[in-house]
């Protein structure tokens, strides 16, 4: 049960091994990897830089993951947010979800995921080739 | 209390970050209007607060919960991440 923000990318692969590895007894794991868009609409990205106030985004996601845990059914997670200079097509978020089964770790995902685009303190500023714009709030 | 600043705002102001000795209690809105007639750079970027987040010692606060000299008072633009 991990939460890692950090600059650095991270090894899908790798990640994915291990923690299938540390999670035998489980009926289901799920990973979800959100990416950077090369594309904006018309506008074409050019790199992204991602703005995070990590103590906070600690702690709303620790909020949101023991409610999430409590429903039940979720055995361990792993969260990886990167934040910093990121250029099209890099790895942004990994979460992976050990559950007993598949419906609590789609569920699991899903909720987290709307919660990074509500709550959790990450903002995206996108640079194209002749401009820049600061995301606003899918909410 | 320790002002933090992220994001546009961040931007906008030219900084991350900032003290502000305050007495006795107070609430965000108090700070906001205080850094309002620091100078027009605060005052242009507060004139329209309807969409800025507040959050109080990592707990989302609004304009009218209070604030001593201990806390430390986020101000940020709606979250993005994802």
């Amino acid at each position: 049960m991990k939460i890692y923000f950090q600059k650095k990318d991270f090894n899908l692969s790798k990640e994915l091994s291990n923690f299938s590895r540390k999670n035998k007894k489980v009926g289901s794991i799920i990973s979800f990897v959100g990416k950077v868009r090369p594309f904006n609409g018309n506008n074409k990205l050019e790199s992204m830089e991602i703005d995070c106030y990590k103590k906070m985004a600690l702690h709303q996601t620790n909020k949101i993951i023991d409610i999430l845990i409590s429903k039940g059914g979720v055995v361990d997670y792993q969260v990886i947010h990167r934040f910093g200079k990121l250029v099209p097509s890099e790895n942004i978020i990994l979460i992976l979800v050990a559950s007993e089964h598949r419906k609590e770790g789609f569920f699991f995902i899903e909720k987290l995921i709307k919660c990074f685009k509500s709550k959790i303190t990450f903002w995206k500023k996108e640079f194209y080739f002749d401009s820049s714009s600061w995301l606003k709030s899918q909410k | 209390m320790k002002i933090l600043y992220f994001a546009r705002i961040s931007e906008e102001l030219g900084k991350n970050e900032e003290l502000l000795l305050i007495k006795n209690k107070i609430r965000i809105i108090d700070v906001i209007n205080i850094l309002k007639n620091k100078n027009k750079k605060y005052d242009l970027v507060f004139k329209k607060i309807s969409n800025i987040k507040f959050a109080i010692n990592c707990e989302y606060a609004t304009k009218n919960d209070y604030i001593t000299d201990n806390d430390e008072l986020a101000i940020f633009p709606p979250v993005t991440g994802g």
